[in-house]
C-alpha cells in the first residue's frame, strides 16, 4: 500500500529549512550551536523512524493506483500507458535508501558536532552550506523524477563549493572558482541529456521513462536516445569526481577543512550511486554503458591510487585514495550483475564512513600543527597517541584488511568480478588495494612515527573529546558492518535485484 | 643509468619545470617508482580484458604497450605533471573527455 509517509520529504525539508534559518543567525553562536545539534541529531534518525513508502508531491498518485480519479476521464488516457504513469515528484523509500541516508546522516551529524566544537564561534553560513548539501544528496538518492534529481545535484555542487570557499585554506577560493568553470562544462551537459530523454520518452519520471524503454513505446536505439545516455554519463562523472574530474576533486578535498572534506567525499559517493544506479536502470539494454562505466572506475582505480603514491599533502594524498576507492563502487554497478551491484552498494557505504574516519582522523593533525605537508611532518604517535591508533585502524579498513568492512566489500567485488568471467578486474582490484595500504603505511609512518622535524611547532591544546567519540563510533560502524556484512547486503540487495 | 637513477632524473627535471626547489628525496623517488610500477602492470592487466573483443587485437596491444613502455619510461613524472591543477589543462581533459564519450555513444551505435 502507497500510504503517504511524512517522514519521507521530511528527511529532505528539516535540513534545507533549519539550513536557511541557520543562516540566518550566523552572527548568534549560541543559537546557532543549540539548533545545528538538534538538527544533526535529527538527521540519521528520521530515515531509522521512517516507513518504506512513496511520496507524491505536487500530484497525485498514477491513476491505475487510484481509479476513482480516472472516472471520466477520456479513453485515450485511460486505454493508454498514461493511466499507469506518474504526474506526481515521486520519493522512494526502501531499504537500500534507509541505509544510505542514515550514513550520510551520521556523517553529517559528526562533521557538525566537530566543527562546533573545534571553532570558538561556529559559523551558521558553514553548518548551512553542510545541510543544505546533505538535504539535497538525500533528495538525489530518494527521488524517481530525474528532472528534480537534477536540481538538487546543481545545489550539492554549489554547497560543495561553497564549504570550499569558507574553509580559509591557502588557495581555496582558485579552486573553488575552477570546479565551479569546469561544472558549468559539464552540469548543462547532464541538463541537456535529460532533455533529450524527455524529448524521446515525454517524461522524465525515472520508473515511467524505464516502461516507455522496455515496453517498445519509444526505439531504444535511438540516436536521441544514445545521445542522452553519453550526456548524462559525462554529467555522472563530474558529480562523482570520476576521470578526468578527479584532479578538480581531489583538489576540492584538499582546500576544504578536514570535516568539510569529509562530508565532501560523502557527497561524491552518494551522487555516484543516485545517479549510477539511474543510469543502470534507464540504460541497461546498451551493453555500452557497461563497458563503459567498468572501463572509467578501472582507470579511476589505478589514476587516483597511482596519484596518490605521489603526493606530500596528506589531504590531497586522501583525495586521490577516495576517488581511486570510488572506482571499485562503479565496478560493482559496472558488472551488472545482483551480487556485484550489491558489492557497489556495500563498498559505497563503506567508503563514506571510512574516508570520513580518515579526513577527520588525520584532520587532528591540522588541529595541533596547521600543517598539511608530510615533508614537514612527523614524531605525532607521542602528540596524539589515541587518534593515531584510530586513523591506523581507518587506514587498514581502507585498504580491506579483516575484520573491518571494506573487506567484505572488496571480497564481494572480486567474488562478482570472478563470477562474471572477469578475473583480470579481479587482479587489478587486489593488486590496487595492496598499493592503498602501502600508501597509507608510508603517509602514517612519515606523519607519526618518524622522528619530530626541529621546525615543526605543535599547538599544545587537546583533541576535542567529539573528534576522538566520531572516530571510536566510525571504528564501531566499520567494525559492525565488516563481522555481520549481512546487515547491510540485506538492506542493499532488494535494489540491487530490482536494476540488475 | 638504472631505472632508478632515471627516475630520479626526471623528478628533478619536472621539479624544475614546475619551480619547486624541495630536494629530491628516497622516499619522493621510491614512491614514483611504485606507482609506475603499478601503472604499468594495471595497464597490462587492463589490456588483458580485451580478450573478450579479440584475441589478436589483445596481443598486439600488448606488444604494443611493452614497446611504448619502454621508450617513454618513466611514465609517472609525465603523467604528474599533465594532472596538475591548471584550469586550462582540466578543461583540455574535460572536452577531449567529452569528444571521446559522445563519438562512441552516438556514432559507436553500441
Amino acid at each position: 500500500m502507497n500510504l503517504p509517509n511524512l517522514l519521507i520529504p521530511l528527511m529532505v525539508i528539516i535540513p534545507i529549512t533549519c539550513a536557511l534559518f541557520l543562516n540566518l543567525l550566523h552572527e548568534k553562536s549560541r543559537t546557532v550551536k543549540a539548533i545545528s545539534m538538534v538538527v544533526a541529531i535529527a538527521i540519521p534518525i528520521i530515515p531509522l523512524l521512517a516507513n518504506y513508502g512513496v511520496q507524491f508531491f505536487g500530484g497525485y498518485p498514477p491513476l491505475i493506483q487510484n481509479p476513482s480519479i480516472a472516472t471520466g476521464l477520456p479513453e485515450i488516457i485511460t486505454n493508454t500507458a498514461l493511466y499507469s504513469f506518474h504526474p506526481a515528484i515521486t520519493y522512494v523509500f526502501g531499504s537500500a535508501q534507509r541505509l544510505m541516508v542514515f550514513i550520510l546522516g551520521m556523517v553529517a551529524l559528526f562533521v557538525i558536532f566537530i566543527s562546533l566544537y573545534e571553532v570558538k564561534k561556529p559559523s551558521g553560513v558553514y553548518i548551512y552550506l553542510i545541510l543544505m548539501g546533505t538535504a539535497s544528496i538525500f533528495a538525489m538518492l530518494l527521488s524517481d523524477d530525474i528532472f528534480n534529481l537534477y536540481v538538487f545535484f546543481e545545489i550539492a555542487a554549489l554547497a560543495q563549493v561553497g564549504i570550499v570557499l569558507v574553509s580559509k585554506v591557502k588557495g581555496n577560493y582558485e579552486t573553488a572558482l575552477q570546479y565551479m568553470i569546469v561544472g558549468s562544462i559539464a552540469a548543462p551537459m547532464l541538463l541537456l541529456g535529460i532533455a533529450l530523454l524527455l524529448g524521446v520518452t515525454g517524461n522524465v519520471n525515472i520508473s515511467d521513462i524505464v516502461f516507455s524503454i522496455k515496453t517498445g513505446l519509444v526505439d531504444p536505439h535511438s540516436p536521441v536516445l544514445l545521445m542522452a545516455c553519453a550526456l548524462i554519463i559525462f554529467g555522472w562523472l563530474y558529480g562523482t569526481g570520476l576521470p578526468p574530474f578527479h584532479t578538480i576533486k581531489s583538489a576540492m578535498y584538499s582546500k576544504a577543512l578536514p570535516t568539510g572534506a569529509a562530508v565532501l567525499q560523502a557527497f561524491s559517493v552518494f551522487s555516484l550511486v543516485a545517479l549510477g544506479v539511474i543510469i543502470i536502470r534507464i540504460f541497461s539494454y546498451l551493453p555500452f554503458a557497461h563497458v563503459f562505466i567498468v572501463a572509467i572506475s578501472l582507470i579511476a582505480m589505478v589514476l587516483g591510487i597511482t596519484m596518490a603514491i605521489t603526493q606530500t599533502d596528506f589531504k590531497r594524498l586522501i583525495g586521490y585514495l577516495a576517488v581511486g576507492e570510488l572506482g571499485y563502487i562503479g565496478i560493482g554497478l559496472g558488472l551488472g550483475t545482483t551480487l556485484s551491484i550489491t558489492a557497489g552498494l556495500f563498498q559505497a557505504v563503506n567508503e563514506a564512513v571510512i574516508t570520513a574516519f580518515l579526513f577527520i582522523g588525520f584532520g587532528t593533525i591540522m588541529y595541533k600543527t596547521k600543517e598539511t605537508d608530510m615533508r614537514k611532518l612527523g614524531g605525532m604517535l607521542l602528540q596524539t597517541p589515541k587518534s593515531a591508533l584510530l586513523v591506523l585502524l581507518a587506514g587498514l579498513a581502507l585498504a580491506g584488511v579483516p575484520p573491518f568492512n571494506a573487506f567484505q566489500s572488496k571480497l564481494m567485488l572480486v567474488q562478482s568480478s570472478l563470477n562474471a568471467g572477469f578475473p583480470e578486474i579481479a587482479i587489478i582490484m587486489v593488486l590496487l588495494s595492496i598499493v592503498t595500504f602501502m600508501t597509507f603505511m608510508r603517509a602514517f609512518h612519515t606523519i607519526y612515527l618518524r622522528p619530530k622535524p626541529a621546525a615543526l611547532e605543535i599547538k599544545n591544546e587537546k583533541i576535542p573529546n567529539v573528534t576522538i567519540i566520531a572516530m571510536v563510533i566510525f571504528l564501531g560502524i566499520c567494525l559492525v558492518f565488516g563481522l555481520y556484512p549481512q546487515l547491510a547486503t540485506n538492506m542493499l540487495q532488494g535494489l540491487a535485484i530490482s536494476i540488475s | 643509468m638504472n631505472i632508478y637513477d632515471i627516475i630520479l632524473k626526471k623528478i628533478k627535471e619536472v621539479r624544475m619545470e614546475t619551480g619547486d626547489d624541495e630536494p629530491v628525496s628516497n622516499i619522493s623517488a621510491s614512491s614514483m617508482l611504485t606507482a609506475e610500477i603499478t601503472l604499468i602492470s594495471s595497464l597490462l592487466i587492463g589490456v588483458l580484458l580485451l580478450r573478450h573483443l579479440n584475441t589478436t587485437l589483445m596481443l598486439v596491444l600488448i606488444v604494443l604497450i611493452f614497446v611504448m613502455v619502454f621508450y617513454a619510461m618513466p611514465i609517472m613524472p609525465r603523467l604528474k605533471r599533465e594532472q596538475n591543477d591548471s584550469l586550462a589543462s582540466m578543461n583540455f581533459y574535460v572536452i577531449i573527455a567529452l569528444g571521446i564519450i559522445v563519438t562512441l555513444f552516438f556514432w559507436g551505435r553500441f
